[in-house]
């Protein structure tokens, strides 16, 4: 298997729920902000646990908000 | 800048003032004729306390600033979120990780010295210089992973 990443919708998600900010979902979800926006920068992939309470703050199933791609292949 | 940048940043200052103290005063010392051990005792008595009770001091007072800060700015009574999340707790891990490589190496090269027949103040001075460095090696790979993102 080729060198894959972790990618995310985070950011579009976030503006189809009433442009939530990265600090409410932060609060929703019980990080701090710098960690939002490191999840959404796909510099840190977040525990399991974090990345399904993010999947419940936007009320879809994990695979819509993370995708784990081949690292070339552009978003 | 984050809450735990600004504690780590704090933490950072005032190891580097200690390890500066340590070593005018280690070289004073060495200057002076020698290492005296009666001199040499207290002094690591003193730096060793500094560097505990200094930093708890300087973490209640950054929480305190902190508090003001954020309270004259939102003017609200709330406290910020100080909590500390699953990155923070593995940014912390991965400072402690480099302090550990940091001192291991230091005690190793300490007890070089002595190998090759320094006297053991010698090696005593370079384990208490390591000790802080790796504190310090700590928290600068610690600001290094906030700042990068991860």
């Amino acid at each position: 298997m080729g060198k894959r990443q972790l990618r995310n919708n985070i950011r579009k998600l976030r503006f189809h729920h009433n442009e939530m900010t990265q600090e409410q979902l932060a609060e929703k979800v019980g990080v701090t902000r710098q960690t939002i926006i490191a999840i959404e920068g796909a510099k840190y992939s977040p525990s399991l646990e974090l990345a399904f309470r993010i999947a419940l703050v936007f009320g879809v199933p994990l695979g819509e908000v993370f995708s784990y791609e081949p690292k070339d292949d552009p978003i | 800048m984050s809450y735990q940048e600004k504690n780590i940043t704090v933490s950072l200052i005032t190891y580097i003032l200690i390890l500066g103290f340590y070593l005018v005063n280690l070289f004073q010392m060495l200057q002076e004729g020698g290492l005296v051990s009666t001199r040499l005792f207290s002094l690591w008595a003193i730096v060793i306390i500094a560097a505990i009770i200094v930093n708890i001091i300087g973490s209640i007072l950054t929480n305190i600033v902190l508090s003001i800060v954020h309270a004259i700015k939102t003017k609200t009574n709330e406290n910020e979120r100080f909590i500390t999340d699953e990155r923070d707790k593995l940014i912390e891990l991965k400072g402690v990780k480099s302090s550990y490589i940091t001192f291991s190496i230091g005690v190793f090269l300490s007890m070089l010295t002595f190998a090759f027949g320094q006297p053991p103040l010698v090696m005593f001075s370079l384990i208490i210089f390591f000790s802080i460095a790796a504190e310090i090696i700590g928290d600068i790979s610690q600001i290094y992973l906030y700042r990068r993102g991860f």
